[in-house]
């Protein structure tokens, strides 16, 4: 592992993230106020009795939801707590006759986000200038994306005025857009940008002076932004993590990986090795690697599991997101003690 | 050895403290470096701010 190389990203994290989505998130959040008169704040959803018990199941889209049949095991033990899932998680829901009980976006990119819902206006012109999807170990569906794209339109089209969703203040245009046409029920809410006690008129101010929305804790990323919304939100007391690898399966090509092509630029395909960070997850007996960004979500994540009042159980089965107080069990465990007995 | 240097001589031009301009190559390398964040922020300790004032937080233990 490149310990100099990947600490030295880590620690810069906060900072590129900042770079890269601050002055976005605020103008989208701008340009968005238009359409905060459709649908309503999150804070409808506070407590609200969505899916049976006090448990939830959050469904991210990592590498393992290809690997593992998650989807199948919910079904058959006949789950019915909160289904939670992100963006990239939905069709993965709905192909496997799921309808989550909430759907979570946040990210302000203006095109790639919007490929999770489909994209109206994706043609050959945005495919050739940006090969993201492309790349990933994801969903093999993704390799012929228009056909890919039409499928994605059609289910969503077809599911959306049965979906909640929870839509960032700073999502895209494309994303708000997109989510308002396929007739989702819409959940405004506001992404915290920094924290407003040490920045009084921060990003977080600002957005709560524009909307007055609830602000939340998003940990870095979308599939935090669930776990999240499972407890504090929805208040669910028992929160199952799967699809959360945080992590690429030892093997996969690093040409897979989500930061592979800016990576190559900056440090060349000699220095990858010294990007990534290499972990052995001793529950499953096996080697993961992270990109900084991946490791970082999982550092926030394990923080704020020991902030908060609900217990979290990462079922994902691989990947490196483990460690007190997360308990890393099997989902049928957690299944068998959360479903209804027959 | 350095104050007996100071003040030996007057330069001809003045001198001011200028700050090098980043190369094309930081300049590539801080933009490339952009894409590397995460897809938002990450605030240490803080859960929810409903938008009642009782739920602002009051310290880093508060949520």
């Amino acid at each position: 592992m490149g310990e100099t190389l990947a600490n030295e990203l880590l620690a810069r994290l906060p900072q590129l993230t900042q770079d890269r989505i601050g002055t976005l998130a605020l103008e989208n959040a701008r340009a968005n106020a238009p359409h905060f008169s459709h649908g309503q704040s999150i804070k409808a959803l506070r407590g609200a009795p969505i899916g049976k018990g006090d448990s939830a199941v959050v469904i991210a889209a990592g590498p393992s939801l290809h690997r593992k049949p998650y989807a199948k095991r919910i079904k058959e033990t006949g789950y019915e707590g909160a289904i939670v899932t992100t963006d990239s998680g939905l069709v993965y829901c709905l192909r496997n006759g799921i309808v989550p009980d909430l759907v979570v976006t946040i990210d302000p990119h203006a095109r790639r986000i919007v490929r999770w819902f489909g994209d109206p206006e994706l043609n050959e012109h945005h495919l050739a200038a940006d090969d993201y999807f492309k790349r990933q170990d994801m969903d093999q569906a993704f390799a012929d994306e228009l056909a890919y794209n039409r499928e994605v339109l059609a289910l969503i089209d077809e599911y959306g005025s049965r979906i909640r969703i929870a839509l960032s203040t700073v999502s895209s245009r494309e994303v708000v857009e997109r989510v308002i046409g396929a007739g989702m029920q819409v959940y405004w809410w506001n992404p915290m940008l920094d924290d407003m006690q040490d920045v009084p008129e921060g990003g977080t101010a600002e957005l709560l002076a524009l909307n007055g929305f609830p602000c939340i804790n998003a940990c870095g990323n979308v599939g935090a932004a669930c776990w999240m919304m499972a407890g504090e939100v929805l208040q669910k007391q028992h929160v199952a993590l799967v699809g959360m690898d945080m992590s690429y399966y030892d093997g996969t090509p690093y040409r897979n990986t989500q930061y592979y092509d800016v990576a190559v630029k900056i440090f060349g395909e000699d220095g990858l090795d010294d990007f990534f960070i290499r972990t052995y997850n001793p529950h499953v007996q096996a080697w993961f690697f992270s990109d900084p960004a991946y490791y970082w979500y999982r550092t926030a994540l394990l923080e704020m599991a020991g902030e908060v009042d609900f217990s979290t159980y990462n079922c994902t089965e691989g990947g490196v997101l483990f460690g007190d107080p997360i308990q890393f069990i099997p989902f049928d465990d957690f299944l068998a003690a959360q479903a209804p007995r027959r | 050895m350095s104050d007996l240097l100071k003040g030996n001589y007057k330069l001809a031009q003045p001198v001011t403290d200028v700050q090098a301009a980043p190369t094309l190559e930081e300049k590539f390398e801080k933009e490339a470096l952009k894409r590397l964040g995460g897809s938002i922020a990450f605030v240490s300790k803080r859960k929810v701010i409903w938008d009642d004032e009782s739920d602002k937080p009051k310290d880093k233990t508060g949520g």
